[in-house]
């Protein structure tokens, strides 16, 4: 029997230089938490979403129905059309002088 | 008779990546950021530049002229500044995404592709040298914003980057317009060849830098005589290239190898292909590997290569978009790669100058047969690179 993979954990860093788009660093890291919580608002929508149809379906919801939960292509079209307008309204630029 | 190689079942590696609902969500969010910086603020800043910048530059007698000034004059404007944020941060999250998936996966997925090494259900094989010298430009940082690349390996037998690799770059093209696949470079090129070469029947095709195959595929549909061989310096990347492989039915032989040097007689190929590849290798290594092509391909053979169009071959703004991922997505050796004339570097290999050719070639998977044929007939142009088409380069070696 070879070694087992057991609980592999993946470096969560990159290795090379990190370039700065904007003159104090304290910025760029402000957006990477912006882009994060960004995303996570998006899961949480989602999870919200897919609650509210097991509830139309079945008028009750597990935790396992949550993670059972197979959304339709026709549904990922739905959630993907959110989210590129959600995308929109949050990253709402500014008009340039 | 033998029974189709795809006739046979062999269970999938893919199948084994089990996002859980909130990862599957998260996944999906990040494609459309990826999506949102790569298309709409790209799109901002382009119209930016054009309404508002270079005009103001124009006016005060300074209009940029080639694609380092129009970038000095970018690099503090809002439009550059949102869009290079949110494409890094996209970028990175693409990977970081999918790994939490693939470590849960990881001890099911190594167990798959050593039983399919070990048996090969549908033939091909994998050949890995450890003994490999991995080259500098690849260890010495992670191209792409991938933490381990395609070859760091974490436990024996690793998968582990070929699924990070996969799955990440699924997340990367998920809501791209014009990467509707995995595999829509091989399948675009091999449909440009048979139309371009009706007669041309390769006997073994070989595609350099081939991380999980996914690009070497399409060229087993097109050319189903043909043995396929793939080659990367990247352990974990072939390995689950060759569970991929296996359950789709390719018989492809994989191998470790550097292109600089590989271990194939003279004349082994009449088809060489990649995808992405050389401007991740140094300028002094894409020389080595064109003269190793002139070297493994037999008389009348063809190589192919995707690449990003060269500076000569776009505009000043084109090139100043391009060459934003040399020091901004881990690429060093982008910007100095575009700078070369492919077909100069070529004929620098010992291939004949009217023999060698560079062109854009369509997306089929977007732009479709009819409009193909057109394009076949020289009626049509093929979209530009990044737009619907894909910039090639090659040759034939003469008999």
């Amino acid at each position: 029997m070879t070694e087992q993979a057991t609980s592999v954990q993946l470096p969560r860093h990159t290795k090379g230089k990190r370039p700065y788009f904007f003159d104090d660093p304290a910025m760029d890291q402000m957006m990477t938490f912006l882009l994060e919580l960004t995303t996570e608002v998006g899961v949480l929508r989602d999870r919200l979403d897919t609650v509210e149809r097991l509830l139309d379906q079945h008028g009750s919801v597990t935790r396992a129905a949550i993670e059972g939960f197979q959304a339709s292509q026709q549904l990922e079209d739905e959630r993907n059309a959110w989210r590129a307008a959600y995308l929109k309204r949050v990253f709402r630029m500014h008009n340039a002088d | 008779m033998a029974a189709n190689p795809k006739d046979i079942p062999v269970p999938s590696i893919e199948e084994l990546f089990r996002p859980t609902h909130d990862e599957r969500a998260r996944q999906n969010m990040v494609s459309m950021i990826r999506k949102h910086a790569i298309i709409d603020l790209r799109k901002a800043m382009k119209d930016d530049y054009f309404n508002r910048v270079e005009p103001k530059l124009e006016r005060d007698g300074g209009k940029p002229e080639d694609w380092a000034a129009i970038e000095k004059s970018m690099e503090h404007e809002a439009s550059y500044r949102f869009y290079s944020s949110m494409r890094y941060n996209a970028q990175e999250m693409c990977y970081l995404s999918v790994q939490p998936t693939v470590e849960r996966a990881l001890p099911e997925m190594i167990d798959l592709a050593r039983d399919l090494v070990a048996r090969k259900p549908v033939g091909g094989s994998l050949r890995l040298n450890p003994a490999l010298q991995i080259p500098k430009y690849i260890t010495s940082l992670d191209v792409h914003l991938a933490p381990g690349w395609v070859h760091a390996e974490y436990t024996a037998d690793d998968v582990a980057q070929g699924a990070v690799v996969s799955f990440g770059g699924k997340v990367f093209s998920g809501q791209h317009p014009y990467r509707k696949k995995p595999g829509a470079v091989g399948e675009s090129i091999s449909y440009w060849l048979r139309k371009k070469y009706p007669d041309f029947k390769p006997r073994r095709i070989l595609d350099m830098g081939t991380t999980a195959g996914k690009n070497l595929f399409p060229y087993c549909d097109a050319y189903p005589q043909a043995e396929a061989y793939g080659i990367d310096v990247g352990a974990p990347v072939l390995r689950y290239g060759y569970a991929v492989a296996q359950h789709e039915g390719y018989p492809v032989h994989f191998s470790q190898q550097d292109a600089e040097s590989t271990d194939f007689p003279d004349g082994h190929f009449d088809l060489i292909v990649s995808s992405f590849f050389f401007h991740e290798v140094s300028l002094k290594a894409t020389r080595k590997i064109l003269r190793e092509c002139k070297r493994l391909l037999a008389p009348g053979g063809v190589m192919v290569h995707m690449e990003l169009p060269d500076e000569a071959s776009v505009s000043a703004y084109e090139n100043f978009f391009w060459n934003w991922d040399t020091l901004n997505n881990n690429e060093p050796w982008y910007t100095s790669y575009r700078a070369q004339d492919p077909v100069s570097l070529c004929i620098e290999a010992g291939f004949e100058r009217e023999q060698s050719f560079k062109m854009h070639v369509p997306d089929i998977l977007t732009f479709g047969p009819e409009k193909h044929e057109k394009f076949m007939r020289g009626e049509i142009e093929s979209p530009a690179h990044g737009s619907g088409g894909w910039f090639v380069f090659g040759a034939r070696k003469t008999s």
